[in-house]
């Protein structure tokens, strides 16, 4: 059993010792300056095959390897940062750790804080993911015809008229050193397939897709039913052509678990994060023991589901994942940490500290965040609801930190009238007041469904989540386009 | 590393592993960053990165693959192209990599000295600024980035391009935050130059700060308005601009059928009033460059004229497929940031957008709206790019009655379709601004949807 036992169902233990952790370690130990109050050195390793097939034909083909070490040295309260893809040596390492405590000194001089890095615990340790099928081990050739079965499947009209089908597979590798004495080496390797139909009658135009993802091996492939997929897919955007306008206005509204988890993600998910609050930027800043949503409702991230695309061993900062309870049962719980962010709050981290990569700097971040299950069925919500609009099939969201608002964009979605599923609609929008939204829950389903994608912070900083729930029922304000 | 020492050592052992034809696109870019939290400068940070693309030609089978060389040899690198090319199936529409042409002007012609010196002790100096003018005792600046890049290219392939171009680039994104009691408002600016001594930073600080306090006032939209017209800041229009008529106008698009502007050459798809430009040369635009990421020299290219399709952007694949020549639009570099971009083969893309501006300023053309509203801030713009369709959360906006702003608002959605919007009149201002891939000024869409709560 690995010491953090969520470790043990995702990854093994490695023995060894590697010479470039030994460097880093080094460096670390031999880098001293009186006013540095924490620092690390982290080397990753981000590779990756990609592969398009468009109208039947392969249109890319990419390997990518992209390497590259980064230092970070906190100065009161204000850390310098300086990467590089030159290679490693003793003398590179010491140029970095130099630099980045001329930047954190040059922004020291602007504050007289402190912050004591007091929970990061000395860690050693090798983790190897696990998995059933190595996609290095998976010939290019059966990737690729995997790609052209899903491309013909889309194929379920002559209205289809674009097909697209996407295999992606990546693997990072990470090795860190920090100043608190952590040695740490892990991977993660996610895969990803992903279809495309775009249909077209006349001047109407429409599309629709299908995504499979997570933190796995090649079985995640292996496991998708091709004709389901990417003909549902086919299908998706045909219907669509014949959609109506959805209605616009507040609505009760029931979203699937896609939906639902879009939501859980902008609109609690990053406000949730303690680097928001502790400027006092979020509004959910103080709100801890208070209650935000009706009973119902309980939201969480959690970085140890096994075969989630958010799942990860350590965060950025090599603090093992956790489950975090944001709100329980309608009151709200707790924010998600950062090394920093659980200092100043006197709390433990989280495991949420994560950056995009080398180039990008560590901050509170989600990893699975999703709605917890209620008691009724999907089809009881339905049946239940007399008027209202359907909602599946996320496209995009964004976060309100400071005003507390959600901006959540659907596909398509069906008009329900006495408890039946009519009119196909298209592409909307949601909105509404977070906690107003959350006050009007009043049917949880109980069937948790999650769905993989890559978040962004503001307007960057990219990194793997996953979000879910199951079906729910509240009012929001609805605009079709 | 020497970019072309190593792009030709690249080139070279690619045509010794049998490569019909190889291009090698190799790319640094050293960028500087200051993040402010919660008005200080939380984050000051120095990335260099140099990094290559290659792509490897077997008749009609073609791979790419993209490395920082750093955990790996040259040699490996080849090997993996050749292997990818080798299992990839033959490509019937590729015809060729670009033939070598003449760039329009030096390499360093889009490059600015002080700014790809610019390190921490300037952005910060720079930042500090304006959260001194932003900061009051009701408004602090949660939020913010400044980072200043050089960009700095190579392309070789074997057909004889040796091409390359040098340029920098200053993004900035900031927030502001103003309380009265229980009430909040939030501010939200960017700035974007080829040159970080022409941003004003007291100003955007000035304006950040009166925009977190205008927004204190605001309330949420209440009713349904159809038939209305929406005035979209630069900032916003932009975008939603970009997302449309950059995809629509892609050859690449259009060759796999998913533009609707596919086949519609010489067709009315806009208003006559209104013309849109890509051009690779622009004087303020952030990708401006002498030639592509193919090593295609760039030009201006006319997309819409007086509502009329004059043509599509080609990179050089799909110039290929059509059988034209490239508009100089096979692109990898971001205006937002370049930091690894080397690993994604070239593209079609849009180099930067041009709308002239009008003859009317804002005040004016608000004056001229019986119902309306004034977008300045979007949760985020976007429209989906196949239908046209748009459903945008305003964070900050203006009701406009009879001529007049009449009321701050926030929370409420803006409806409509965008291809349908073009082909209404389409009124811009007298005044332009650089936002990300566009050169625009404020543009008003009528017959749109104002959905409150």
């Amino acid at each position: 059993m690995l010491p953090h036992q969520h470790l043990s169902s995702i990854a093994r233990l490695i023995s060894g010792r590697d010479a470039m952790l030994d460097a880093m370690s080094s460096a670390i130990e031999r880098f001293s300056a009186r006013d540095v109050l924490f620092a690390d050195i982290r080397h990753e390793v981000r590779s990756a095959t990609r592969l398009a097939v468009v109208n039947s034909a392969l249109r890319k083909f990419d390997r990518t390897n992209r390497a590259g070490t980064v230092a970070r040295v906190l100065v009161g309260e204000c850390w310098g940062q300086a990467s590089t893809t030159q290679a490693v040596t003793a003398s590179t390492l010491k140029e970095l750790l130099s630099e980045a405590l001329r930047m954190a000194r040059a922004g020291a001089r602007y504050s007289k804080k402190r912050i004591e890095i007091s929970h990061a615990k000395p860690l050693t340790m090798s983790v190897q993911q696990k998995m059933k099928e190595d996609p290095q081990t998976v010939s290019d050739e059966e990737k690729l015809s995997f790609l052209v079965e899903l491309d013909r499947a889309q194929k379920v009209d002559d209205r289809v008229i674009n097909t697209n089908s996407v295999y992606d597979e990546s693997r990072f590798e990470t090795r860190l050193a920090n100043s608190a004495g952590s040695r740490l080496e892990w991977d993660e390797i996610r895969m990803r397939a992903m279809v495309q139909s775009v249909a077209r009658e006349g001047s109407k135009v429409q599309f629709d897709y299908a995504v499979k993802d997570g933190l796995a091996g090649y079985e995640l492939v292996r496991a998708i039913d091709v004709n389901n997929f990417a003909g549902e897919c086919g299908r998706g955007a045909v219907d669509l052509l014949s959609a109506a306008k959805p209605p616009s206005g507040e609505m009760t509204v029931v979203t699937d678990g896609d939906i639902a988890g879009l939501i859980a993600h902008e609109v609690c998910g990053h406000a949730s994060e303690a680097d928001e609050v502790v400027k006092g930027r979020s509004f959910l800043t103080g709100l801890v023991g208070v209650r935000v949503a009706s009973d119902g409702v309980t939201l969480v991230d959690d970085g140890t589901i096994e075969g989630l695309r958010g799942t990860v061993p350590f965060d950025t900062e090599g603090t093992p994942a956790s489950r975090t309870e944001i709100i329980g049962r309608g009151e709200y719980k707790g924010y998600l940490h950062t090394l920093e962010t659980s200092a100043r709050m006197g709390v433990l981290p989280t495991g949420n500290g994560r950056a995009q990569d080398y180039n990008h700097r560590v901050f509170a971040r989600m990893t699975n965040t999703y709605f917890d299950i209620g008691k009724w069925t999907d089809e009881e919500i339905i049946e239940d609801t007399k008027d209202g609009l359907y909602v599946i099939r996320p496209t995009s969201g964004m976060e309100d930190v400071v005003g507390g608002g959600v901006q959540c964009l659907a596909l398509k979605g069906y008009i329900i009238e006495n408890g039946e599923l009519k009119t196909l609609v298209r592409g909307m929008a949601l909105t509404g007041k977070v906690l107003d939204v959350l006050k009007t829950v009043d049917a949880v389903g109980d069937t948790l469904q999650f769905s993989g994608g890559t978040c962004g912070k503001g307007e960057e900083d990219y990194i793997p989540v996953s979000s879910g729930g199951p079906h729910m029922r509240a009012r929001m304000v609805v605009g079709g386009g | 590393m020497d970019k072309e020492r190593i792009a030709g050592k690249l080139l070279s052992l690619s045509e010794k592993e049998g490569a019909s034809q190889a291009e090698v696109f190799a790319l640094t870019v050293k960028t500087s960053s200051v993040y402010i939290d919660d008005n200080i400068p939380k984050v000051a940070d120095l990335k260099t990165e140099f990094g290559i693309g290659l792509k490897f030609v077997l008749g009609k089978q073609l791979g790419f693959t993209s490395s920082t060389l750093l955990s790996e040899s040259p040699e490996d690198v080849v090997k993996r192209a050749k292997s990818v090319a080798h299992v990839s199936s033959e490509d019937p529409k590729f015809v060729s990599l670009p033939d070598p042409k003449v760039a329009s002007g030096r390499m360093d012609r889009f490059f600015d000295k002080p700014t790809a010196n610019a390190g921490s002790p300037e952005l910060l100096e720079k930042v500090m600024m304006l959260v001194q003018a932003a900061a009051a005792k009701n408004v602090s600046v949660p939020n913010g980035v400044l980072r200043a890049s050089s960009i700095d290219f190579a392309v070789h392939n074997s057909l004889g391009v040796r091409a390359g171009s040098m340029s920098t680039n200053v993004f900035g994104f900031f927030t502001a935050k103003a309380q009265d009691g229980g009430v909040v408002g939030e501010g939200v600016q960017r700035c974007w130059s080829r040159d970080l001594s022409k941003i004003d930073f007291p100003n955007l600080g000035n304006k950040l700060k009166s925009q977190a306090m205008s927004v204190l006032n605001a309330t949420a939209f209440k009713e349904n308005w159809t038939g209305i017209v929406a005035i979209l800041a630069p900032s916003e229009g932009s975008e939603m601009v970009h997302q449309l008529v950059g995809s629509a106008a892609s050859a690449e698009n259009v060759n796999n059928r998913s533009s609707p502007w596919a086949d519609k050459l010489g067709s009315q798809v806009a208003h006559k009033g209104l013309t849109v430009i890509d051009d690779g040369l622009s004087s303020a635009g952030l990708l401006s460059s002498v030639v592509d990421d193919e090593g295609v020299p760039t030009r201006k290219t006319t997309l819409i004229e007086s509502g009329t399709l004059r043509s599509y952007i080609f990179d050089s694949y799909n110039a290929g497929v059509s059988g034209v020549s490239s508009t100089g639009n096979g692109l990898r570099r971001d205006p937002r940031d370049s930091l690894g971009r080397f690993s994604q083969p070239a593209s079609c893309g849009v180099t930067t957008l041009e709308i002239p501006a009008g003859t009317k300023s804002l005040d004016e053309i608000i004056r001229e709206v019986q119902k309306g509203v004034y977008i300045e801030h979007f949760a985020w713009p976007q429209v989906d790019p196949i239908s046209g369709a748009f459903s945008n959360e305003a964070r900050n906006a203006c009701i406009i009655e009879n001529g007049e702003i009449t009321a701050q608002v926030k929370h409420c959605l803006l409806v409509g379709n965008m291809y349908e919007s073009l082909t209404r009149e389409v009124v811009a201002s007298s005044d332009r601004e650089v936002h990300d891939y566009c050169v625009i000024p404020t543009l008003a869409f009528s017959d749109l949807e104002l959905v409150g709560q």
